[in-house]
């Protein structure tokens, strides 16, 4: 996989992450304020994912689908970790140990 | 160790089977499967052997149906998640959404003629034990409110 590909699909998580970040919370203001305040903050968020999306559908013909998607599996660690640091969201030994199954189930998946 | 975030800063549900926020990630994953397996058919009827700049950034792959067919498929999927994401903590439902990846292989062993080997196995088995810690998890945070 090129060096440009490599830089991409880091860009794209990073698109991600930011991207479900901005729908929660714009999900989040929709119920508690009543004003339009929460469209901005959705329209951002689909705007960071529409990136994310056009990035890792861009990358996809040029690189075998076993090494794309293994970088999938770190997504749901990354998303949980965003969600605490921006969100204050905390999980329970359990669903650390859900997270951290899944993520090992995508790479086998990827792998394979 | 701390639990989720208090699901009593977080709204309840309409009653009803359709308004379950839960129902709605099956959906999503259901819906995202058949668009990852969508897209894949796209890029790779419009892009085989195209090493230009817009196929880098994806604007080939819009020229197939099967792309369109895709996107369609995302957007419905969204709707869903968004009304999951007004009832559910970020992390626990996008982890949820992990059962794409039991999904995509079986569709596409099923309409692509993909082989599920051992190591692929194994894997969907490790995301499925995953997803009922993840749900075990949900049910004794609720337990605790």
């Amino acid at each position: 996989m090129s060096l440009l590909a490599w830089t991409l699909l880091i860009i794209s998580q990073i698109a991600l992450v930011a991207g479900q970040i901005y729908l929660k919370r714009a999900m989040a203001r929709r119920e508690r304020v009543n004003n339009s305040g929460w469209v901005r903050t959705l329209i951002i968020g689909i705007a960071t994912m529409t990136v994310w999306f056009l990035l890792w559908l861009g990358v996809m013909p040029h690189v075998e689908l076993s090494k794309q998607m293994p970088l999938e599996g770190i997504s749901p660690l990354l998303i949980v970790l965003g969600a605490a640091v921006f969100l204050h969201e905390r999980l329970n030994w359990r669903g650390w140990a859900g997270v951290g199954l899944t993520c090992i189930g995508v790479v086998l998946v990827s792998a394979s | 160790m701390h639990d989720h975030m208090p699901a009593t800063s977080l709204p309840t549900p309409a009653p009803g089977l359709f308004w379950n926020p839960y129902l709605q990630i099956f959906l999503t994953v259901l819906l995202t499967s058949a668009a990852q397996i969508l897209l894949k058919v796209g890029a790779d009827h419009s892009s085989a052997g195209n090493d230009s700049v817009w196929s880098w950034i994806g604007l080939t792959e819009l020229g197939s149906w099967w792309t369109w067919a895709g996107i369609f498929a995302f957007v419905a999927s969204f709707g869903g998640w968004l009304y999951a994401l007004r009832f559910l903590p970020l992390g626990i439902a996008f982890a949820l959404t992990n059962g794409v990846h039991i999904f995509v292989p079986i569709g596409s062993w099923y309409f692509l003629g993909d082989h599920i080997g051992w190591l692929r196995g194994s894997g969907i088995l490790i995301i499925i034990a995953g997803i009922l810690l993840l749900a075990q998890s949900v049910a004794k945070a609720e337990e605790k409110v």
